[in-house]
């Protein structure tokens, strides 16, 4: 494969979007769960307070921030002639994704590690 | 063509979506059950927003794999099956997720309450 | 990127290999030459063919950057061969790797089958195609018509973008950057009469909506092209086909009015 910055972007989005599809079915099995009743409810969601899934969730988080901020990016480049900055365009969004996943992966670091409540 | 619309759309509409879930929902800490759900999902508006945030999400992710999968050129040939099965699986999960959000009631005891 | 911390005098070429006829797979031969300050890579290629490994096959022709022949992979990058200094890519060792262009069956060491290339060339219909009233004398355009043509006419076809383009890897049936460019040069000229069915054509499934805008082409473009900007405005006005045919129709009749015909015409208008 034809390594470059693009090659990752485009790589790292099709990924992103495939494990969010996942997702979508597992939360809407999930959520799903509520035409059984509150308490099939409340039981479901505890599978997931589990400190690994918690984890998984921080990843989850990067997923969809990484996804949301190089969509945002592909927005720009289809309304603005971005070859000029297309590379700093790139690392951007990758960097406020980054950032955006520490910020608020941080208290679900906590919860799992049972400081928090 | 369709298929890049439905998607930018969709795409511009679930920023604004999951934004807004992910600050009503997700942000303010502690513990998530069906009572925290239940005290949002009784007003009917955000009934009718998370209805729509579902059909958004089902648009994109859909029209997103259909994207991602014929773009292989092994699978160009089936591209009518793969968007029959597609649009199915939408419907069904419309008509799932639209159940599902209805059916955040209040328990009987509850209903005395008020 | 140039690396200029080589010092040494002589080269390490490392080539891919292949003969159809005796080999299973690829394979890299080594090749040491003599480093002179103006010796470009195809150079380096020549020299072994001639004193080393007559054997050793790739295209070449003009030596200038102007026909096309020599791209190729240079260290996991698409260039022209003949315009690039052989020195700004070794690495510190002093070692150069040279591959054909990927995404294409290779015929001989570095000589690819460039047949879907060509035919994605041929599908957008690469000419002119003008109205039926054709002016006695020239077509007029004005300055700004031309100069938004003045990218696409500098591609010398020497297909480093489409060979750089993941959406080819993964489906031949994608046009490519190179045809859309072309695509996007007949569309936007004011003297072609079929906008809307090239606009159909590029439109379609294995057109301009197949890049993801991953901009490998700019990176490869000998001649600093730009397909990637010509693919996006043509998605939008692909958005808008009709309303684009008929300023087409609306602009051709200005084109046609606006030259005389009268013959005694005053010379340097």
């Amino acid at each position: 494969m034809y390594k470059s910055t693009g090659f990752v972007s485009f790589f790292l989005r099709r990924f992103t979007g495939l494990v969010l599809v996942l997702y979508l079915g597992v939360h809407m099995w999930v959520i799903g769960a509520a035409t059984k009743g509150a308490e099939t409810f409340n039981t479901r969601l505890e599978l997931f307070e589990s400190p690994v899934l918690k984890i998984l969730e921080i990843l989850l988080l990067a997923a969809v921030l990484y996804h949301g901020f190089d969509g945002i990016r592909l927005i720009i480049v289809h309304y603005f002639d971005v070859t000029d900055y297309r590379k700093s365009l790139f690392y951007a969004a990758f960097a406020t994704s980054a950032l955006l996943t520490i910020v608020g992966g941080i208290p679900l670091l906590l919860y799992a590690l049972g400081m928090w409540s | 063509m369709l298929i890049f619309i439905i998607q930018r759309l969709s795409a511009i509409a679930l920023v604004v979506f999951l934004s807004l879930h992910m600050i009503v929902v997700h942000y303010p800490p502690g513990h998530l059950d069906f009572s925290r759900v239940l005290e949002r999902l009784a007003d009917p508006l955000w009934k009718a927003i998370d209805i729509a945030f579902l059909f958004a999400v089902l648009c994109h992710a859909l029209a997103g794999t259909y994207a991602v999968l014929t773009d292989i050129e092994r699978v160009t040939p089936l591209k009518r099956i793969l968007a029959g099965v597609l649009i199915v699986l939408g419907i069904i999960g419309v008509a799932y997720g639209t159940y599902t959000v209805l059916s955040f009631q209040p328990p009987a005891s509850m209903l005395a309450v008020h | 990127m140039a690396n200029r911390s080589f010092q040494g005098n002589s080269a390490t070429i490392r080539v891919q290999r292949f003969n159809p006829d005796v080999d299973e797979k690829a394979y890299f031969d080594e090749f040491s030459i003599h480093l002179e300050p103006g010796t470009t890579i195809l150079d380096a290629l020549r020299e072994i063919k001639s004193e080393q490994d007559g054997s050793l096959t790739y295209r070449r022709s003009c030596r200038h950057a102007i026909c096309g022949s020599c791209a190729m992979n240079i260290n996991g990058k698409n260039m022209l061969a003949c315009n690039q200094p052989l020195k700004d890519h070794l690495d510190r060792r002093g070692r150069i790797t040279i591959r054909p262009l990927p995404y294409q069956p290779i015929i001989k060491d570095l000589v690819v089958d460039r047949s879907v290339f060509w035919e994605q060339y041929q599908r957008v219909k690469p000419w002119l195609i003008p109205p039926q009233d054709v002016p006695e004398k020239e077509f007029r355009m004005s300055p700004e018509e031309v100069e938004a043509l003045k990218d696409a006419e500098k591609c010398i076809m020497c297909g480093a973008c489409y060979a750089s383009c993941q959406v080819i890897g993964l489906n031949r049936r994608y046009i490519g950057p190179h045809a859309l460019l072309k695509a996007f040069q007949k569309i936007l000229d004011p003297r072609d009469s079929v906008p809307g069915e090239r606009l159909a054509e590029v439109a379609g499934d294995d057109g301009v909506f197949r890049c993801h805008t991953i901009f490998n082409c700019i990176d490869a473009c000998p001649k600093e092209l730009n397909p990637t900007q010509a693919i996006e405005t043509l998605r939008k006005l692909a958005q808008k086909r009709q309303a684009f045919e008929a300023m087409r129709r609306e602009r051709q009749k200005s084109l046609i009015v606006s030259t005389p015909t009268r013959t005694a015409e005053p010379s340097g208008d």
